[in-house]
């Protein structure tokens, strides 16, 4: 059972529920000129192509919080208020490239209902490049509202 | 030689301080569009001004990413030479207390919560980082969490 795209309410939400997957790329090395100068990173790794593979990396590498970005802009699009997000927590799993293709994607783990109303929506989220490879896992948290 | 990082453990980092300003907010949104959140004209105000204007909670990596790396030395804080050596970003998790305003300026402060060895194909530090983040002008909390960084030895 997939849960629809956005703005469910908490009475829509089940334990084992999968979250819509979203795909998006595929992924521009010309982001991360303004992605390094907001994170004031000016490592070659993100920059330089014959840097990275000097290195033994097939192109530049995608900063690790715009992979970060995506995902959470993926699970706050599924909720009725972006900053009805609670908490996150993330892990990288491996490096994204230019040209890669992302897809989104999650399953809802626990539910906590409050009581005026609505709840506490746990969910596992990951997201992986087009080979299938793990990119970011993690989890993330938001309070749903309420149908009634 | 090895590096004992363990006696880290605790140390409080040095406190710091952000502005989200509207130049990054609007750069960032150049690349990670964002439905709810379309970029400012910049005629609201000076770059620096609170307008009152939500920031997406994507962002909010880029502000604990930032913010953290003024709160510590690589070699004076985590006995790591930045320059010659490997770092990565490990786990991070955050708790959203409220959210980040454009113009906002925000102190964090942070400690070294834990570090342990992990053997993987390499041998590495994982060297874990808590973390406040206030609203400068209120004191209000806006995030908490955790960064770890992953120092290879």
């Amino acid at each position: 059972m997939t849960a629809p795209l956005s703005k469910a309410w908490f009475e829509d939400y089940e334990v084992a529920m999968a979250l819509p997957s979203v795909e998006l790329g595929p992924m521009d090395r010309y982001d991360y000129i303004p992605i390094a100068l907001i994170l004031r990173d000016t490592n070659p790794l993100h920059l330089d192509r014959v840097y990275a593979q000097e290195r033994g990396l097939p192109d530049v590498v995608q900063q690790g919080p715009l992979n970060q970005a995506y995902l959470y802009r993926y699970f706050t699009s599924l909720l009725h208020d972006p900053w009805d997000l609670v908490a996150t927590k993330m892990r990288f799993a491996a490096n994204v490239f230019p040209e890669d293709t992302l897809t989104c994607g999650g399953e809802v783990l626990a539910l906590a209902p409050e009581e005026a109303g609505g709840g506490i929506v746990t969910c596992a989220v990951w997201q992986r490049n087009q080979k299938g490879e793990a990119i970011l896992k993690g989890e993330a948290k938001a309070r749903i509202p309420s149908r009634r | 030689m090895t590096v004992d990082r363990t006696a880290l453990i605790g140390r409080p980092l040095r406190a710091a301080n952000y502005t989200v300003s509207e130049v990054d907010v609007n750069d960032f949104l150049g690349v990670v569009a964002e439905p709810n959140f379309a970029p400012a004209d910049g005629s609201g105000g000076s770059a620096e001004e609170v307008t009152g204007r939500l920031v997406p909670p994507s962002f909010a990596p880029f502000v604990a990413v930032l913010g953290l790396l003024k709160t510590f030395d690589w070699q004076d804080d985590f006995l790591f030479d930045y320059r010659t050596g490997t770092a990565m970003f490990g786990e991070q998790s955050i708790d959203f207390h409220r959210p980040l305003l454009v113009g906002q300026s925000v102190a964090i402060s942070a400690a070294i919560s834990d570090v342990y060895e992990k053997q993987g194909k390499q041998t590495f530090d994982v060297v874990e980082v808590t973390f406040d983040i206030k609203s400068r002008e209120e004191g209000d909390l806006l995030m908490s969490g955790q960064q770890s960084y992953i120092l290879f030895k």
